[in-house]
């Protein structure tokens, strides 16, 4: 069992904790993505699995072996850099052979596993270039090349995608994915971006300030995020968060009432934030539907869908609408409909999300 | 602060001084006439308007002399520091009225018959009756200064005093081992060797350094005392003259005897080991550690080292006569040369040359020379028995040559004769026994005062003298060093050196000392 | 590395070249002076402080380099400093044959040479050697100290590193023979003797400027990307491995660069150093051409000899360099123009 377990994992740099015990367990064959705002702990961990940092607190664990200790050669893991940290001075196949060299493996053996590894990303006809000479998708083809040539149990990906342009990234998410899919190794992956982790995770850890704030398949996460944060995180555009207060049929925000849809079990009068998807809305009345007036700002057409930028009484909210290839009838907008079952309600102070049950 | 209090001494006297002499018998011209001078030296940098000496010069001549010193370093280097400065005036363009500086003959003798300098045999002859009356008394002198077309193109300093170094020996040690003074190269030897193995010092270590020098080529100088010759003038590895002839010591089969002797003294360890290395603090080092057995060296500053006596019991080093060679000759080899290839010259374009030689011609006037030797009258000396005699306050404060330097007298970019009463007065009375030794045994020998050669010659020997000499002192170290021995290696030295150019080297020198001295 | 194709602010570096492009033509097209001279006047105008920035340095070079190689004519020259560079007459190459002609100064060059070739052998890797060792230092302070103290001779002037040197080498109570004492080895007086005045000075030359030349190396090994250190150290890569297949190849174009320097140098042995430490006894190996110049040529003023020696100097040098950087452009793309 390939897996990664961490176990009250933490990081500290004198008196400054970075990263405060975080509990995760990687199955095998799964792929991990860790995603955070910059400074949240996620590359400060996935070095600590590399073995690039030291570990001040907890375990690690990378195929049931404790790993706290040892060096990380032989923790057969590999690595692939936010700049890819190609050798300038070695050729693609020397820079994918570099690591298979000094572990002395015999120099027929490293043809063959270059070549192969080549062929899979599309390097063949590169071998022979230097790193200067290459687009910048390609050297981040021959960065996992240099890690997949290792056959490791663990693949760790550092922000691999964050260099690139946004159609590349598109492209080589894609690729890492297929990639993934094909070799079936363990990976944790780290990024900012919530489309990278949405599209490539079997799993998602949205990570802030050094802890975890949840983990799940994306779809759990969209759908129920444990709290206000991962529920801004997550989703372009993220969800709307208002303050509100909770009624016998609903909850008050600003002059409105918004109907929940649920029986609220006494939390009536909490002062709570109810969170509403840009896409959840509609412009036509529908079931369980509660009509938002909302002051228009700005339509930003994307094509099929647009963004209605308005103000909702003390709050800016950002709704999406289908354009139907015209948008003229999205400028006149006055009001917009939430259905009751999608509404998130999170509670006020802790931004712990609430199910209403008793 | 002794610099400071001297300046307050005199600053304190310069209201006394009155010029009794100021009856205008000195005075060259009626209103005040200014020339600009160029004077460098290591120890005074630039020519100093206020120096009391000038002030009293100025007085009585009229002639005010206004610094315009280009270059002005205080590097003491014989062989770049000195004529340095002189260059870059040179190459600046602008030459003025009066060149003062040390290592000045060369120089003039070669940019002189170019047109830089003016020459000044005719001016000598109608306006400067001191100076060419101290030529008439001195033949030899006036053909050392002038240049190869006969022209005298600067006004020399003229050191007085016949004696330079001597050799020096530890009494005090000679009286521990129960030994006398060494009379004969011989007994010398078993000195040294005394020296060198019954721990004179009684310290119980083999740590005696008998023979040592503050300058290597004095080790050189040594031959002499197997009747070779070393140094021809007071300029390391110079030609040398005798009876009208130029040679060079170390073609002589006493230098090869003598090397010989000193490369088995030096392998016996009767000669510092580190001779070649030890550089100028060898005698302070040795003498003050109590190592230092015997030397060749200056009177005036070996003789102070006697003050040692206050830290080390018994401290006496002493002068002792040359000893006798072999063939029973004693001949000291050094002495104060009597003519300086320092002074000053007249630049191409003074317009006031007449002036500038009677200024000149000033300073070897019986009052000129006074003041270019003792100071102001009043301030730095008095007038006893018709004598100068320093004041007490002025020999006390610190070295005299220093102070006479602070105060403008004695430099030698200033051409005038030197007067050696200035010096006895206070040279230690070591100094004085030494000096009176020499006296009594008249062991000096006659100098080579140099030639000036045509453009002709001095191709010649700037083509063979560098190479010839380089190679000479190669062999020379390596033989007293035990690597080759000299009386097998001699002939063939003698035909490389030929081979080199050393028989047109003399033949040139010889004809350019014809010329100068022969005629 | 940032990536090519991201030029400035994320755009593509196609994209800036031609917006600049596009913008070039709007000005060419905006100004259309009538002649070429309200041209100039009109760059003049606009650029003039770029020609204020770059002044300093013109007049640099014009001043110290362009102006004095006027002079070099005397090395052809019966040069007279009174006469001036103009006025002295033409000799022709009778300077050069007087050079040829001498044994001392064909031994003098042989010398620079060797003594120049010894230098670039154990002089040149020292500073590198030297610099990848502190990069292995991991504790700072030490690091700090160990650093200042190798770079401390190379602020002591000649003359006092001379003195430490002869006194180091004495016979008598010198440490080296003190040392040798003890291994039961006779006293050896190291600098009369011309087999060891080469080493004695070659390595004072390495004490002396070892470490303040690593400075430079470790300039260039503070400039590699960290990230490649740690894709080794996950590679399984040792400090020694990372040290030969990391750090020298990456700084194997300062290392490049600073090679052709040292050997358009080639001539300039430092000859204060050697005239301090010399003797007529060890002149066989010791005396190199500066050596020799300033004995023959400067201690009698001839100027005219010494212009022509170092003109051979210079020309040798400058085969040097351009050979040097030649082959370094042919092999490792790396050149100095």
């Amino acid at each position: 069992m390939a897996g990664v377990n961490l176990s009250g994992i933490t990081k500290r740099y004198g008196a400054v904790q970075v990263v405060h015990g975080i509990d995760l367990d990687v199955d095998e064959k799964e792929f991990v993505v860790l995603v955070g705002p910059s400074g949240c702990g996620k590359s400060t961990t996935l070095r600590m699995i590399a073995g690039l940092e030291e570990i001040s607190e907890g375990d690690l664990e990378i195929d049931g072996r404790r790993m706290n200790r040892v060096a990380p050669k032989d923790r057969d893991v590999a690595m692939v850099f936010q700049n890819y940290a190609l050798y300038p001075h070695l050729n693609v196949a020397d820079n994918m052979a570099f690591g298979l060299r000094i572990r002395r493996m015999p120099k027929d053996e490293i043809a063959t596993t270059i070549a192969e590894t080549a062929a899979i990303l599309g390097l063949t006809d590169y071998l022979e270039r230097r790193p200067a000479d290459l687009s910048g998708g390609q050297r981040q083809r021959v960065a996992m090349g240099r890690a997949i040539v290792r056959h490791p149990k663990v693949f760790l990906f550092d922000e691999p995608l964050s260099n690139l342009d946004a159609k590349l990234r598109t492209q080589m998410r894609a690729e890492i994915k297929r990639l993934h899919n094909r070799l079936g190794v363990t990976s944790v992956y780290v990024t900012h971006d919530q489309v990278e982790a949405m599209t490539l995770a079997d799993r998602i850890v949205v990570m802030n300030d050094g802890r975890i704030e949840q983990v799940g398949t994306p779809m759990e996460l969209f759908n129920n995020p444990a709290n206000t944060f991962v529920a801004g995180f997550l989703g372009s555009p993220p969800m709307n968060q208002m303050k509100a207060r909770l009624t016998e049929t609903g909850a008050q925000v600003g002059g409105s009432e918004i109907q929940l849809g649920r029986p609220m079990n006494g939390h009536a009068g909490r002062d709570v934030i109810i969170g509403i998807r840009p896409e959840h809305v509609t412009l036509q009345p529908g079931d369980q539907t509660t009509a938002l007036p909302i002051s228009l700002d700005l339509v930003e057409p994307l094509g099929s869908e647009a963004l209605l930028h308005a103000r909702f009484g003390e709050s800016e909210v950002v709704f999406k609408a289908e354009t139907h290839g015209n948008i003229a009838h999205l400028q006149g907008v006055t009001e917009v409909h939430v259905p009751a079952p999608l509404v998130k309600v999170f509670d006020a102070e802790t931004g712990l999300a609430l199910s209403l049950e008793r | 602060m002794k610099k400071l209090s001297l300046t307050a001494a005199i600053l304190a006297t310069t209201a006394m001084a009155t010029p009794s002499f100021a009856d205008g018998h000195l005075r060259i011209v009626d209103e005040p006439l200014e020339l600009t001078i160029q004077m460098n030296h290591a120890r005074y940098p630039i020519y100093e308007e206020d120096w009391p000496v000038e002030q009293v010069a100025r007085e009585l001549t009229g002639i005010h002399l206004k610094n315009d010193t280009v270059g002005a370093n205080m590097r003491t280097d014989e062989n770049t520091g000195r004529t340095e400065a002189l260059n870059l005036m040179l190459a600046g363009g602008a030459i003025p009225d009066i060149v003062g500086s040390s290592r000045i003959r060369d120089f003039v003798n070669q940019y002189g018959p170019e047109g830089a300098f003016i020459p000044l045999n005719d001016l000598i002859a109608e306006h400067a009756p001191n100076i060419a009356a101290y030529y008439a008394t001195r033949p030899d002198i006036e053909a050392a200064v002038k240049a190869s077309d006969g022209q005298m193109y600067y006004i020399p300093y003229l050191p007085d005093g016949k004696y330079g170094r001597a050799y020096w020996i530890r009494t005090d040690w000679l009286d521990a081992l129960g030994l006398e003074m060494p009379e004969t190269v011989d007994e010398y030897e078993a000195v040294l060797r005394a020296f060198k193995t019954q721990d004179p010092n009684g310290n119980g270590l083999d740590d005696e350094v008998p023979f040592f020098a503050r300058q290597w080529p004095e080790l050189i100088r040594l031959v002499t005392l197997w009747d070779g010759r070393a140094h021809g003038s007071d300029t390391y590895h110079d030609f040398l003259v005798e009876d009208g002839k130029i040679g060079h010591g170390y073609l002589g089969e006493g230098y090869r005897d003598g090397i010989a002797n000193l490369a088995r003294w030096y392998s016996d360890g009767l000669i510092d080991a580190e001779i070649f290395t030890r550089g100028s603090s060898a005698r302070d080092f040795l003498l003050s550690e109590n190592l230092g057995g015997s030397t060749h060296d200056w009177f005036a500053s070996t003789s102070g080292y006697n003050r040692l006596s206050s830290e080390i019991d018994g401290f006496e080093f002493k002068a002792f006569a040359p000893p006798a060679s072999p063939s029973g000759r004693r001949i000291e080899e050094h002495r104060r040369i009597l003519v300086k290839p320092d002074g000053w010259a007249i630049g191409h374009t003074n317009e006031h040359v007449v002036e500038t030689i009677k200024y000149f011609d000033f300073w070897f006037t019986e009052e000129g020379r006074r003041l270019a030797n003792f100071g102001v009258e009043g301030q730095h000396y008095d007038m006893v028995d018709g004598k100068p005699i320093f004041k007490q306050e002025f020999l006390d404060a610190g070295p005299v040559n220093r102070s006479l330097y602070q105060v403008g007298s004695q430099l030698q970019g200033r051409g005038y004769f030197q007067d050696y009463n200035y010096e006895i007065q206070w040279s230690n009375e070591f100094a004085l026994e030494g000096i009176a030794l020499y006296d009594e045994g008249d062991y000096l020998i006659p100098d080579f005062l140099g030639v000036a050669f045509t453009a002709d010659e001095q191709k010649v020997y700037d083509r063979t003298w560098g190479t010839i000499r380089d190679f000479m002192l190669e062999r020379q170290q390596s033989w007293i060093l035990g690597s080759g021995d000299v009386m097998a290696d001699w002939d063939g030295y003698i035909a490389q050196l030929d081979s080199m150019g050393m028989q047109e080297l003399l033949e040139v020198m010889q004809s350019a000392y014809d010329r100068q001295y022969g005629g | 590395m940032v990536d090519r194709n991201t030029g400035i602010g994320g755009t593509p570096v196609e994209e800036v070249v031609v917006e600049a492009s596009e913008a070039l033509r709007d000005r060419a097209k905006s100004y259309t002076p009538d002649s070429s001279w309200a041209r100039t006047v009109d760059h003049f105008k606009r650029e003039w402080q770029l020609y204020v920035m770059l002044a300093p340095t013109i007049i640099w070079f014009l001043v110290f380099l362009y102006k004095p190689m006027y002079g070099l004519q005397i090395a052809f020259k019966d040069y007279s400093i009174f006469r001036g560079v103009a006025n002295s007459p033409w000799v022709g190459l009778e300077h050069f044959q007087v050079l040829f002609s001498n044994d001392q100064f064909i031994r003098a060059v042989w010398n620079t040479i060797k003594i120049s070739a010894l230098n670039l052998i154990f002089g040149f890797p020292a500073p590198i050697i030297l610099a990848l060792m502190f990069n292995e230092i991991l504790h700072a302070t030490f690091k700090k100290t160990a650093q200042t103290i190798v770079y401390l001779p190379h602020f002591i002037s000649s003359v006092i590193i001379a003195g430490i040197v002869i006194t180091a080498f004495a016979p008598t109570g010198g440490i080296v023979n003190i040392i040798l004492g003890w291994f039961g080895v006779d006293s050896i007086y190291f600098l009369t003797r011309p087999e060891w005045f080469r080493p004695i000075f070659v390595g004072t030359g390495i004490w002396q400027e070892a470490g303040f030349g690593s400075i430079v190396f470790l300039a260039a090994i503070a400039g590699v990307n960290p990230s490649l250190y740690e894709s080794a150290v996950v590679d399984g890569a040792n400090r020694w491995q990372m040290m030969w297949k990391i750090t020298i190849p990456s700084i194997l174009p300062t290392i490049l660069i600073m090679l052709i320097i040292r050997i358009g140098n080639i001539m300039e042995v430092s000859f204060e150093l050697v005239i301090l430490l010399y003797q007529p006894a060890t002149y066989e190996t010791a005396d190199v051409v500066n050596t020799w110049i300033y004995r023959q040529g400067l201690q009698s003023g001839q100027y005219d000899l010494a212009a022509a020696a170092g003109l051979f100097n210079a020309l040798v040098a400058f085969v040097l360099v351009m050979t040097a950087n030649t082959l370094s452009r042919r092999y490792s793309q790396t050149s100095l123009w």
